[in-house]
């Protein structure tokens, strides 16, 4: 993917299993979020194919995209303002999943409860605290009745206790059979729940395996993680 | 989700309706039967405006062109075809619908200021192709500024009452279909957040059309009765911008993106513009302009719009 000369992914291949959770980290500016923009629709490559279950997506619109069982949800939170967390919800289940109002206020309800939003759901999605708009994210694009879900930084700015909460909620998601993609900084949350991790930096690919493998790889600690700490002088 | 409330609002705006339509029995006076009309006309105009823009946020500045195109149609079917009034009514508002599908597909990809913009130019160059037309291709179709002489229809104010009111109500129901339904929620998850609509399945292209076409359909039916109500139309008169400006005005004070909007804009405006002109005639625009003024100033959001906030109203 290209933005005119400037090239922000490149010569980027990766796939994901079925029901598998697959790690993407990174310095900041390494593509990340653009890599995923690609294959949800939201930037048209300007070479290279993706494919879902063998099906060529590359340069589909994103809601045909999300149709058909992807769906992504932002770093940069866009709830709908002015609608309830509800309704909010509901846009996904009824355009997402294109399901008739009643089969989606059912799947709405259900979604709200399995992330955890029942006590905000009549609420403005505008006057929701951070960690609550961050699973709404979450639960419009489950809404969606999506299979792959990719998460771009869905734990950012969250404390302690409430990642642990979101990490419950992950795994009930996992464990409903579907895949997931997740772009995290924070360590913890990438090591515990990943299968496979992929490294971008500065658009390229510099190493893809399991977590143990990657975090022990020797351009990772130097691109990302950092040097060990060899020698601390003190003037 | 308060759908009780939601059904009492439909019930009574039924209701209203009905017992709107045994009026012209009741009302002696012809001032006053015109006068509920032509707001009841406004309210139908107001309401088309809002359910494009209101709800997807789209700011159309030259919906007017669909009332112009409506009238002209209308006009031409009539003297030019001898077509009779109903049929070539159903033909204008097929056309306008047409015209904007077509318009819509380019225009509706230009965001914010841009569609304001492109919808404006448009209004002026139709109105500067009716001008212009015959005297370039040396023919007699759209009589440039002479205008058009309708058949005098001879009918009574009852008559475009009758005619008025069943197209306002189904700009109100359409109002209140918006409001419930898959599409309406497409158009407003539009508004807030397009991109995040699209990503969450919404096809953007598919509803900012329909919601296009809808409302060019029902002001192209509008522009046909007012042209057979007053018989003679000009280029200059139907594709007006003060069409424009008075349906976002209307549809602004009221609140925008909400069910009572338009009808509470545009009867505040009309009545209010009406009773100022008999007693004010050469300074009742400016109280007007005033009154707009302080009106927004207070509610930002409209009268519904800022009751809807305070109240923490869901539909009205």
């Amino acid at each position: 993917m290209k933005f005119g000369a400037l090239a922000a992914v490149q010569m980027v291949s990766f796939s994901l299993n079925p029901g598998e959770i697959l790690g993407m980290i990174g310095p900041n500016g390494a593509g990340k979020t653009t890599l995923l923009n690609c294959v949800i629709g939201i930037h048209k490559p300007t070479s290279g194919r993706i494919f879902l279950n063998q099906i060529d997506i590359t340069g589909m619109k994103p809601h045909k995209i999300c149709r058909m069982g992807l769906a992504k949800t932002s770093q940069i939170m866009e709830p709908f303002m002015a609608m309830t967390v509800f309704e909010n919800v509901l846009v996904g289940a009824l355009h997402g999943g294109r399901m008739r109002m009643r089969l989606a206020t059912e799947k709405t309800e259900k979604v709200i409860e399995l992330v955890g939003l029942k006590q905000y759901a009549y609420k403005l999605s505008g006057s929701i605290p951070v960690p609550a708009r961050r699973r709404l994210e979450l639960a419009r694009a489950l809404a969606s009745g999506a299979n792959i879900l990719l998460l771009d930084e869905n734990m950012a700015g969250l404390n302690p206790h409430e990642i642990d909460e979101a990490l419950e909620i992950l795994k009930k998601i996992r464990n409903s059979g579907k895949s997931l993609i997740v772009i995290e900084h924070i360590m913890r949350v990438v090591m515990g729940i990943s299968d496979r991790i992929i490294v971008l930096n500065y658009g390229s690919k510099i190493a893809e395996g399991f977590p143990e493998e990657v975090v022990n790889d020797e351009s990772v600690i130097k691109a990302y993680l950092g040097d060990k700490l060899t020698s601390l002088k003190v003037a | 989700m308060n759908f009780k409330i939601d059904r009492i609002i439909l019930i009574m705006f039924l209701g209203i309706t009905a017992a709107l339509a045994f009026l012209p029995n009741f009302v002696e006076s012809e001032y006053l039967l015109r006068l509920i009309t032509v707001v009841i006309f406004w309210i139908g105009i107001a309401g088309c405006w809002n359910m494009m823009s209101g709800y997807t946020g789209y700011i159309d500045f030259g919906p007017v062109v669909y009332f112009g195109i409506g009238s002209y149609v209308v006009a031409i079917a009539m003297t030019k075809y001898g077509i009779p009034f109903f049929p070539s009514l159903f033909i204008s508002g097929v056309i306008s619908g047409s015209v904007a599908f077509l318009v819509g597909i380019p225009t509706l990809r230009l965001k914010g200021a841009y569609f304001a913009i492109a919808t404006f130019a448009f209004a002026e160059a139709m109105k500067q192709i009716t001008l212009e037309f015959d005297r370039t291709f040396s023919v007699s179709f759209f009589q440039g500024s002479d205008g058009i002489t309708l058949p005098i229809s001879g009918h009574d104010n009852s008559f475009f009452f009758y005619c008025v009111l069943p197209v306002t109500f189904l700009v109100m129901l359409a109002h209140y279909f918006i409001e419930h339904s898959k599409f309406g929620y497409g158009l407003k998850a539009i508004k807030e957040a397009e991109t995040a609509a699209e990503i969450s399945g919404v096809n953007t292209t598919a509803n900012k059309l329909g919601a296009y076409v809808s409302s060019a359909f029902f002001l192209g039916l509008f522009g046909a009765i007012e042209a057979y109500w007053i018989t003679y139309i000009t280029p200059s008169d139907v594709f007006n911008i003060q069409k424009t400006v008075q349906m976002v005005i209307m549809t602004l004070l009221g609140g925008m993106g909400t069910f009572l909007g338009p009808v509470i804009g545009a009867t505040f405006l009309t009545l209010i513009s009406e009773s100022l002109g008999a007693r004010f005639v050469e300074y009742y625009l400016i109280m007007i302009g005033g009154i707009i003024i302080v009106a927004i100033l207070i509610m930002p959001n409209g009268i519904i719009g800022s009751l809807k906030i305070r109240k923490k109203l869901r539909f009205i």
